[in-house]
């Protein structure tokens, strides 16, 4: 039998666990807890609670109103795993410098990113956004239309990323890609953008931007890039969206092309 | 000869480049010849010149060759060819007349013998090349006299109009020019080498082997010196090398005839003992212990985590002593001579514990057998003499268990002041941001890794002194700052208090279970002490470290704090539990009384016993361990201390396998099939706690400090402990740790480790001491069993080993009427060194203002110096426009641009572009004008001028090998204009 001066004595190591990772209880808290009472005491599913929140609390036809309506039920709500507010400033700023024409947005949830991404665009522009989920798309659908933005500005494809990107060329007609937006599953990073590389549709110069590189993460992503050489690449540090302790990053990757 | 006319002829060469360009367009197809002869005719003047007519034969050479049509032209400038003339002249020279070689020769020698006085060396070299060429070039002339043509004349007026301005700008120039003496040096340098590589040793007569000795022993002055050069390092290297294969080529050619096998022979010794020195450094590098592996770590981690390491081995290296000291005389000789196990009752294992007295578990708790032991006090006999050498067994245990704790007390002062006296220099206050700036790399880093960490380190540094500069204006909500600081605090109170308690409460039920007998509890119940303290060790400062974030304290004062608390919760613990070993040795000595009277009578019973059955009868022999004895406090105490060291150990240990090496095990392989990166995310790799390990290590030595008394094998489990974590934590941190993110300096916190022991040294030592001096001694046990106090030992042994005198002048020299002075004396020394050091720490500080406040009266002189220089240069300048105003009537730009190049010589060759496509400077009908007006030093102009030539000749070192004096190249041409007139 261990005796109870010996287990007292572990407490402080409790605490410090504690103290140290109370970022990650309140993101469990919030991500997984709220969320499955949530679903069964209404019924609907979490983006459809968001797009509620949002049609209620925004004004349509502007952007910037829907996104605050959207940062307001994420951080006050519920927890979505958008880009956020800090982290969307960075990707604004790269946007605006880039001004990119052809944008490719993998991954686009439940539409926050993509009427970011294109209400930055220059005119002209088109953004070619996929999801993988029907419903989740179907809800990105409206909040784009909602923003205002039509057919000929974002395209949103139902798919998953690995169908779509080989087509990209022979069905949607593109020749090359300005800017790719990651924000999909993690474990996906890599091969997409292997894939990418393969379809030959990034040319010189052309960015490419994956979000939570460094939480939940993506390290093989990370290590190829560092292997590859075929990048100018840089991790943008930040915190988890809606949330101040935990870090993340945001890599971004400028393509050389081989030399 | 000063330097700066050296630059200043540069001047001069401009003016001919322009005019050289005018001719490139005036006949394109003979420009070649024509310059060439320009060269060797404007060289030659200047040459006979500058030797003052020293060898008249040359003057008459140059003469001769002025006689030719276009000797006018000999200011004319040719910088382009050299190169190629050069290689000609390599090839005719040789050949040349034999005239000519004496010649050279002996102009050489004059030359040198400038060299020996002042370091021109290369420039008079330079002219000694010249002069070959020209020799080449007068060949070349005979043959081709006839192709000239007559367009001499011409430019010859042009440049007679000129001259005079053109003087005027020099002198100005000086002025500006010291930059480039360096550079214009250094180019000579290179130049001379080319140059040099033509002699052949052979042919030198003694005069010149001096001579190359000396150029031989200036490269080698060079190479010495070139490290505290003020040059690129592109610039050191080539330098280097070509210093270095000069050196090579002629060391072993100087000793020719006789005395080159002698030479070579010690020039071959002198390597192979620079070689063998080298080697021997190497060796006494790898005799240094661990000192490979403590730089491989430096070099991964930077010194922060390498001073550990180094402290660590300095620790080693202490109980090394300390070690050597109890194993060799006291251990081995009880061991040897003492009397053997079993012979007398504290050496004999009781009946009692007999059993289980070889059990692994009893061993483990240093019982049984390794009870009854040289390990501990009590197996050793108070019999004063031992073995035939008669060694005092008591006198020797006392003295080295004094001996032990002065010399550390010794060691700790005497590295203290050492580290005072390196680290006293700085302070950190003022030029922060310099200090950051300049000092704050550390050189011996050689991981990428580390390398991006320590920059990283140091950008953030510099934010974080950035916003303390700002933050240390603008104070905003310092209430809410305080508060949280008096409530981490308090926490910190709160936990430490609790963690003291519970060390009081365990140490309490301890001794209830040792009355209840130990047998009856399980192990973690016995080992509940130890336990709980390694625990609350180990994760207290965690919790602090995680509450001190409330503080918001910066880095350097947070470790502070940091190491403060630790320090704080482990003296607590220590002395919560030397507090319950003091109850317990009370307890015990109860418990001895009762033994003492219980053996009285035991004894009196076994008297009466054999006394009644026969007083003729054999006495009855009683085994050892049979005799009842009593507990002996001080091998308690003794086995307390060494149970601590081993669980201390065994948690450090097991820490740092689960903590470490099984945390670095799962981030690695886990990463592969986790839902986030757990590298670069939560549960990372761990970093290598330097402040935790130091102070670890150093209660660790307390420890033993206050246990060695009374269990002489401490020492020896140290050394071992340490042995082993140098290895394992080498091994843990190349394997499992990452270097830190927040690196501080090494330097800097030594002293404050080494402040940490001496407080820890004196405090461990205050507990053994007060136990020597007032508690007696068991009366059965350890070497002063019988003697009223541990220290009457030295009294004894005055008494009955000294001479009496010796004992009457030792009881005077403690009289306390002698004793009390001496004290004050030290006192009253202690005082006035201190005073001493003080006054010289502000007379330091008086200096260190004097010092900065020199160099900013002497920055504002050379401030003045500079803007009267400018300023003097304006006037100039204005003085000069006029003149220049007159000659030069529309393109006065390119002109000034080209003045503006020539100070760093550079665009002046391309106007000299060898295929005449590049576009001809303006041609002027009347008067060509060489003057310059006046221009902003602007680089950007010159640029744009020669990108308007065809860059087809940058050769930049051609470009300066042309400055010669000035002063007697004017006068060298004004000679060769006599010449021309009288011709």
């Amino acid at each position: 039998m261990v005796s109870p001066a010996i287990a007292l004595a572990f407490i402080p190591l409790l605490l410090t666990v504690i103290i140290r990772c109370r970022f990650y209880f309140v993101l469990f808290y919030r991500a997984v807890m709220v969320r499955i009472w949530r679903d069964c005491v209404t019924g609907l599913s979490r983006e459809e609670r968001a797009y509620q929140y949002v049609l209620t609390h925004a004004t349509p036809g502007d952007p910037d109103s829907i996104l605050e309506a959207f940062d307001v039920w994420c951080s006050k709500v519920e927890f979505i795993s958008n880009i956020g507010p800090k982290k969307g400033k960075v990707l604004d700023r790269m946007l605006m410098e880039q001004s990119p024409l052809t944008v490719l947005e993998l991954g686009s949830h439940c539409g926050y990113s993509t009427v970011r991404i294109a209400r930055s665009l220059p005119l002209g522009a088109r953004l070619y956004s996929v999801e993988m989920d029907q419903r989740n798309a179907a809800i990105a659908e409206k909040i784009i239309r909602l923003a205002g933005f039509d057919d000929d500005t974002v395209e949103l494809i139902v798919n998953p990323s690995d169908e779509v990107i080989p087509r990209l060329r022979s069905e949607y007609g593109l020749e090359r890609l300005d800017f790719v937006f990651m924000d999909h599953w993690k474990k996906c990073y890599l091969p997409d953008l292997q894939m990418l590389e393969g379809s030959g549709l990034l040319g010189k110069g052309s960015m490419i931007v994956a979000d939570n590189v460094l939480f939940p993460g993506a390290p093989k992503f990370l290590r190829y890039i560092r292997k590859s050489g075929l990048y100018e690449w840089k991790v943008h540090r930040a915190t988890l969206e809606y949330s101040k302790g935990i870090r993340d990053g945001m890599a971004e990757l400028v393509y050389q092309g081989i030399k | 000869m000063t330097r700066d006319s050296l630059i200043t002829s540069e001047n001069d060469v401009d003016i001919g480049l322009e005019f050289e360009g005018l001719d490139d367009e005036v006949d394109t197809f003979q420009e070649e010849h024509e310059r060439e002869r320009h060269r060797g005719k404007r060289r030659d003047g200047e040459r006979t010149k500058k030797k003052k007519r020293g060898n008249g034969e040359r003057r008459k050479r140059a003469s001769r060759g002025g006689q030719e049509e276009e000797k006018l032209q000999a200011r004319h400038e040719k910088k382009g060819r050299r190169k190629r003339s050069r290689s000609d002249q390599q090839a005719k020279g040789r050949e040349g007349d034999e005239a000519e070689q004496p010649k050279i020769k002996s102009s050489k020698a004059a030359k040198t013998r400038k060299n020996v006085k002042n370091e021109k060396t290369r420039k008079v070299e330079k002219e000694e090349k010249d002069e070959k060429e020209d020799e080449a070039e007068d060949e070349e002339r005979n043959v081709k006299r006839k192709k000239k043509h007559g367009s001499a004349k011409k430019e010859e007026n042009v440049e007679d109009g000129n001259k005079h301005t053109v003087k005027k700008k020099k002198r100005k120039k000086v002025i500006e020019t010291s930059s480039e003496k360096e550079t214009s040096e250094e180019e000579d340098n290179e130049e001379e080498d080319s140059e040099e590589k033509e002699v052949r040793p052979e042919t030198l007569t003694p005069e010149e082997l001096e001579t190359l000795k000396e150029a031989v022993d200036e490269r080698k002055k060079l190479i010495q010196g070139l490290r505290g050069k003020p040059w690129a390092m592109k610039k050191k290297l080539v330098t280097l090398r070509e210093s270095q294969e000069f050196v090579e080529k002629y060391e072993g050619a100087l000793g020719k005839g006789k005395g080159r096998k002698l030479y070579a022979y010690k020039v071959m010794m002198t390597k192979k003992w620079m070689k063998f020195k080298r080697d021997f450094e190497n060796f006494k590098t790898a005799c240094i212990p661990w000192e490979m592996k403590i730089k491989e770590i430096e070099s991964h981690f930077g010194s922060s985590v390498a001073s550990y390491f180094i402290f660590l081995r300095w620790m080693y290296g202490i109980n090394m002593i300390l070690f050597c000291l109890t194993f060799g005389l006291v251990m081995v000789p009880e061991a040897l001579m003492g009397r053997p196990y079993g012979t007398i009752p504290r050496k004999t294992v009781p009946r009692a514990e007999a059993p289980s007295a070889m059990d692994f578990a009893v061993l483990w708790d240093f019982g049984g057998y390794a009870q009854y032991s040289v390990l501990f006090y009590g197996y050793y006999n108070n019999q004063r003499a031992i073995g035939w050498l008669k060694f005092r067994m008591p006198l020797s245990y006392f003295l080295v268990g004094v001996g032990t704790v002065a010399y550390s007390y010794m060691v700790v002062i005497r590295t203290m002041a050492r580290n005072a006296n390196e680290s006293g220099v700085g302070d950190d206050n003022s030029f922060n941001f310099s200090w950051k700036m300049f000092t704050s790399w550390d050189y011996l880093i050689g991981n990428p890794e580390t390398a991006d960490n320590k920059f990283a380190s140091i950008t953030t540094s510099f934010k974080e002194a950035i916003l303390e500069e700002q933050e240390s204006r603008k104070d905003d909500n310092i209430h809410l700052t305080r508060f949280l600081r008096v409530l981490a605090n308090f926490l910190v109170l709160c936990c430490l208090a609790g963690s003291g308690y519970l060390i009081y409460f365990v140490v309490r039920r301890s001794q209830k279970f040792a009355l209840d007998g130990l047998e009856n509890h399980t192990w973690w119940e016995r080992n509940e002490v130890n336990m709980v303290m390694s625990l609350l060790g180990m994760f207290c400062p965690m919790l602090f470290d995680v509450i001190s974030a409330l503080e918001n304290y910066h880095p350097r004062v947070a470790l502070q704090w940091q190491l403060g608390r630790i320090f704080a919760l482990f003296l607590g613990n220590l002395y919560t539990f030397i507090i319950a070993l003091m109850d317990e040795i009370n307890l015990k000595r109860e418990e001895e009384k009762i033994v003492k009277f219980n053996i009285t009578t035991w004894e009196a019973s076994l008297y009466n016993i054999t006394a009644s059955e026969n007083s003729t009868a054999p006495p009855v022999t009683i085994q050892p361990a049979d005799v009842p004895r009593g507990p002996c406090w001080e091998t308690m105490v003794g086995q307390e201390f060494v149970r601590l060291i081993i669980s201390d150990t065994m948690t450090t240990y097991i820490t740092l396998l689960i903590g470490d090496f099984l945390r670095a095990v799962l981030v690695r392989f886990l990463n592969y099939c986790w839902c986030w990166d757990l590298e670069a995310g939560f549960p990372s790799y761990s970093e290598f706690d330097v402040s935790g390990n130091v102070l670890g290590l150093i209660f660790n030595q307390g420890m033993i400090w206050m246990g060695a008394f009374y269990a002489p094998c401490l020492p020896a489990l140290n050394l071992l402990r340490l042995h082993v974590s140098m290895y394992l934590q080498c091994w843990a941190v190349m394997c499992c740790n990452v270097p830190q993110e927040r690196v501080f300096k090494a330097s800097g916190s030594n002293n404050f480790y080494m402040a940490m022991l001496l407080v820890i040294l004196f405090l461990s030592t205050l507990p053994a001491i007060y136990t020597i001096v007032t508690i007696p001694p068991s009366f059965d046990c350890g070497p002063f069993s019988g003697k009223k106090r541990m220290f009457d030992v030295i009294q004894e042994t005055l008494e009955s080993d000294f001479p009496a005198w010796f004992s009457k002048v030792f009881s005077y020299a403690s009289n306390p009427g002698l004793v009390l002075p001496f004290i004050l004396l030290m006192a009253l020394a202690i005082y006035y060194l201190q005073s001493t050091s003080k006054s010289y720490k502000e007379a330091n500080v008086e200096l260190k203002k004097k010092l900065q406040t020199q160099n900013e009266e002497n920055k504002k002189k050379n401030k003045l110096a500079a803007l009267k220089a400018q300023m003097d240069l304006e006037e100039a300048r204005k003085a000069a426009s006029p003149s220049a105003e007159h000659q030069k009537n529309n393109n006065a730009s390119t002109d000034q641009e080209a003045d503006e190049e020539e100070d760093r010589g550079r665009s002046p060759r391309m106007y000299n572009s060898k295929n005449g496509r590049s576009p001809p400077p303006p041609r002027h009908d009347g008067h060509l004008t060489a003057t310059r007006a006046p221009a902003p030093r602007n680089y950007q102009h010159g640029s744009q001028v020669s990108a308007g030539y065809l860059p087809g000749f940058t050769l930049e070192n051609e470009a300066r090998m042309h400055r010669v004096p000035s002063l007697q190249r004017h006068g060298g041409s004004e000679k060769t204009k006599q010449h021309v007139t009288q011709d």
